[in-house]
């Protein structure tokens, strides 16, 4: 127990190892739970299992639709401002 | 000289608000809304020590990092004595896991920050309903 106990807490004082990976960007994920869990518990009138986890699903489902949507644009910009356009300056790229 | 209802008021918004500051949820404990209390407890808490956990007791920086340390504060008064555990700088802080621990423990204290300003509102709609009744 105290074994237990001190590896967890040990955790607490050096970071993880996490990579600059695509994958990091799962770490997305808890949060956007975090926070669409947060402001539903401060929006619903009242707290009940079935329609706060529905409200909640739908809320952490329009925010990754969101960012995905803004990834996409973003990704579109940078695409076109480091290809096409000095492509059509007749130069080359950055 | 005896309190008026409108001080009795301030005094019972500025309890709840400080209480939900104190501890996460506990401002809309307070008002009876235990079920919401126990959500944003325990979401709140969870985000901020699974920033912690994976940014290290470092991320919290008084010094070097003062805008992110304030919306880790409002987290709880508790963050305050981190900080003061973690300006020794013998908690390394580095790379990725450094600023997702930041993000996290501060995302969690702007949750928090929310849930205080819920309280109160919340608190002051129902003092103005039982004032109206």
């Amino acid at each position: 127990m105290t074994a237990l106990t001190c590896t967890l807490l040990a955790g607490f004082t050096t970071p993880m190892r996490i990579d600059t990976t695509v994958g990091s960007m799962l770490w997305l994920l808890p949060l956007v739970v975090a926070i669409a869990v947060v402001y539903k518990a401060t929006k619903v009138r009242q707290i009940e299992v079935r329609a706060f986890a529905r409200e909640t699903g739908l809320l952490i489902g329009s925010i990754l639709v969101f960012i995905a949507v803004a990834a996409l644009i973003l990704y579109g910009v940078a695409w076109f401002v480091t290809e096409q356009i000095p492509a059509m300056a007749g130069g080359p790229a950055f | 000289m005896a309190r008026t209802p409108k001080d009795h008021d301030t005094f019972f918004l500025g309890a709840v608000g400080l209480l939900a500051w104190a501890v996460p949820g506990g401002g809309h404990f307070l008002i009876n809304e235990r079920k919401r209390s126990i959500v944003i407890f325990v979401t709140v808490v969870l985000t901020f020590l699974v920033g912690l956990y994976v940014g290290s007791v470092g991320v919290i920086d008084p010094v070097n990092a003062k805008p992110w340390y304030a919306a880790q504060l409002m987290n709880s008064p508790a963050v305050f004595f981190l900080g003061q555990i973690s300006i020794s700088g013998q908690f390394p802080v580095y790379g990725r896991a450094g600023e997702i621990g930041q993000i996290y423990t501060s995302i969690a204290g702007l949750l928090n920050l929310l849930c205080i300003v819920n309280a109160v509102y919340m608190a002051h709609v129902r003092s103005l309903d039982e004032a109206h009744t």
